[in-house]
């Protein structure tokens, strides 16, 4: 099993770490999978997240100049490790100007992604920062556990409104609450809805759009037979949705959610090179 | 004596960084004004770090110091050094950035009869911020450390290190540093113990072309507590005055100086010592521990004295004394003094009592040489004193007339 990557260009390694930040905000271990041409941070839906989970993925090329790996077989040919996110924002955060960044699999102490970052000096050699972040190598037999979840049957899916001004609001609404209820129809409209015993607060999004989804029977993208105006509406943890906006700091080029009824919200956020989807499930 | 000062308003974000950078080491500081100029120092609990920042009167806009003498001695008297408590003045200098702004000067003066010390921020718009803090008389605190018989030495902007250190989480407790003549390198402290599979280690490799001076005598690996340091690093940075690191084998101490025209600045830091670091006893984890100051003074300060043994702060000639500590330490008669000198000396055997769990391993600990003078040897050695006269200075004058020193008691006021 092996693993080395190499990051040179500045705006790569930058957009690479933001993407690394945004999963720091969201899991504190999670797992990294690595395969011939892509990345991605798995979280699975463990009743220790809370039962929240993550799928983000990116193709490698977009960020790496160089990229080899060796899975564990020849048939299998990929690598799951369990890390701590933060760790390797951490280590990226200061290589803002680095010259390069190399990231390998080692086994010192234990077995380790070490970040090597070479970053410019006043004298003919480079200072090299070196940090060595422990991992778990996730055996063959677990796989299945980090499966791609599938997109849930929804009730409805929309467009979300601009993040900035979701992530206000719903700062906002944390200090008042535990949990917030995303209601959304097929009108464009959302709402985001708090209440306590001492007050009830409902921010209105309308003209949002909703996403047409290509499907098989055709039911899901038809208006007809379908209520427009019929919310559906799922109460989930707030700072689950809180965690998910504060994490994004570059605005997505597609940002949307789909409503299964009382079950689950899904979010899916797109970027050029990057997509990745969060599941917070309903509070009964 | 009496003393007061004027610091104008540039000068105030770098006695602000320097009242910080002490904070780190300590709860409290000796606040020691002597006519060259003004010292402030402070140890922390466990004797393992040792900090001294010397303003001398150029750096004030305004610097007045008067010996008061009393009628009984012809001499300047013993003068004692008091102490503050941090958390009484960090709030004259909270937001240094903000003080540079908003204040015009600050005025330091002290007040022998009252037993006070009075801050005053000459402010914007009119503005006087006056506060009265006492203060406790305590003995003097000096540290003796030999630079020069470092066979370490770097020196490098301060710039640089903050770069390094910028790298290392906040949390981060100890770093070591490994040198030899080719390579430098600042790496996470990790011990037999540490659980690799947790924590994350980080490692800066840096080439000797990057110093301003670059001495590696014997190569050597030390691990220090970063946490008190970083209060060095920021003051340094307010000062822009490069850094100098001057070191030996892992167990000897670690000293940070800067100095220039108008102050001199160290912090001094125990290192850990590798060879028996499994045999370590544990107690609080986070920095070295306490160095064994009482018995190994006397062996220690020898091979010391017979180099000229420069003192780190301006001080006067600590080796005059210190050859008298040595001569007069007789552990019987200090347990029987009372008094201010009893306090001393029951904070050391105290000291003592605490430092006996680690006795066995006393030997893992190397140490700088701490001198507390105490009261009574000074009163004791009447003639001797005034070859050390110099070095005591009394902020207060006549406040203990109930001690049980009578006669001596007065004679060192």
């Amino acid at each position: 099993m092996r693993f080395r990557a190499k990051i040179v260009d500045l705006a790569c390694l930058n957009h690479f770490s933001r993407i690394v930040n945004t999963i720091a905000k969201l899991a504190k271990t999670c797992i990294l999978r690595l395969t011939v041409c892509k990345l991605y941070f798995i979280l699975s839906d463990k009743v220790a997240n809370g039962g929240a989970s993550m799928w983000c993925e990116l193709s490698q090329g977009n960020f790496f100049d160089e990229f080899q790996m060796e899975g564990v077989a020849a048939e299998h040919n990929e690598i799951y490790l369990e890390l701590v996110p933060e760790n390797l924002s951490r280590a990226l955060k200061t290589a803002q100007n680095a010259k390069a960044v190399k990231i390998k699999l080692t086994n010192k102490h234990c077995p380790c992604l070490s970040v090597a970052v070479e970053l410019p000096s006043l004298s003919s050699s480079s200072r090299i920062v070196t940090h060595d972040i422990p991992v778990g190598v996730i055996p063959r037999r677990m796989w299945n556990d980090f499966r791609e979840p599938s997109v849930p049957d929804f009730d409805v899916s929309i467009y979300l409104p601009a993040l900035k001004t979701m992530k206000s609001v719903v700062e906002r609404m944390k200090n008042l609450s535990n949990f917030i209820v995303i209601e959304a129809n097929l009108s464009g409209e959302m709402n985001l809805k708090i209440e306590t015993d001492l007050v009830s607060v409902t921010t209105h999004f309308k003209d949002l759009g909703n996403p047409p989804w290509a499907s098989e029977d055709g039911c899901q993208s038809s208006a007809q037979g379908r209520d427009l105006e019929s919310m559906a509406e799922a109460c989930i943890d707030i700072k689950k949705l809180q965690q998910l906006l504060a994490g994004q700091q570059v605005n997505p080029t597609k940002a949307l959610c789909n409503i299964v009824r009382k079950r689950v919200v899904h979010f899916i956020l797109l970027h050029e090179e990057v997509s990745l989807q969060y599941f917070i499930p309903a509070v009964a | 004596a009496a003393m007061k000062c004027v610091i104008g308003g540039a000068q105030l974000r770098v006695f602000g960084k320097a009242i910080h950078a002490i904070a780190r080491i300590s709860d409290e500081f000796w606040f020691d004004p002597v006519e060259k100029g003004l010292a402030l120092r402070s140890v922390n609990s466990s004797r393992s770090a040792y900090a001294c920042v010397f303003f001398s009167s150029m750096f004030f806009q305004h610097y007045c110091w008067t010996a008061v003498s009393q009628p009984c001695q012809k001499e300047k008297q013993l003068s004692l050094p008091c102490k503050l408590i941090i958390k009484s003045v960090l709030p004259v200098f909270r937001c240094v950035n903000v003080l540079e702004r908003n204040v015009e000067k600050c005025s330091i003066s002290t007040n022998p009869s009252e037993h006070h010390i009075t801050f005053q921020l000459l402010c914007r718009h009119g503005v006087v911020k006056t506060y009265n803090l006492t203060f406790q008389e305590c003995d003097p605190l000096q540290a003796v450390f030999a630079k020069h018989m470092c066979p370490n030495i770097l020196k490098v902007h301060s710039r640089l290190l903050a770069d390094v250190m910028i790298h290392f989480p906040t949390s981060q407790e100890e770093i070591t540093l490994s040198v030899t003549p080719m390579k430098v390198c600042f790496k996470s402290y990790t011990e037999e113990d540490t659980d690799f599979s947790r924590t994350m280690l980080t490692e800066i490799q840096l080439s000797p072309e990057e110093f301003d001076y670059f001495q590696v005598g014997v190569d050597s690996e030390v691990t220090f507590c970063l946490k008190e340091l970083r209060g060095l690093l920021a003051f340094s940075e307010a000062t822009s005055v490069p850094v100098s690191v001057h070191f030996d084998r892992c167990g000897k101490p670690i000293a940070f100086s800067i100095e220039d025209l108008l102050l001199e600045a160290s912090f001094i830091l125990a290192t850990l010592c590798e060879a028996e670091k499994e045999a370590a006893s544990p107690g609080p984890a986070c920095c070295p521990r306490p160095w064994d100051s009482n018995t190994d003074t006397a062996t220690s300060k020898k091979p010391q004295q017979k180099g000229n043994t420069p003192s780190i702060n301006s001080a006067k000639p600590p080796s005059a004394l210190s050859k008298q500590e040595v001569k007069n330490i007789p552990r019987g008669t200090e347990r029987d003094v009372p008094g201010r000198a009893g306090a001393a000396m029951a904070k050391a055997a105290a000291g003592e009592a605490t430092e006996a769990p680690y006795e066995k391993n006393s030997y893992l600990y190397k140490y700088c040489i701490f001198q507390f003078h105490s009261l009574f040897f000074g009163a004791i050695s009447y003639k001797e004193k005034e070859a050390i006269g110099d070095t005591f200075q009394s902020l207060v004058t006549a406040s203990d007339p109930e001690e049980e020193f009578g006669a001596l008691q007065s004679s060192q006021v």
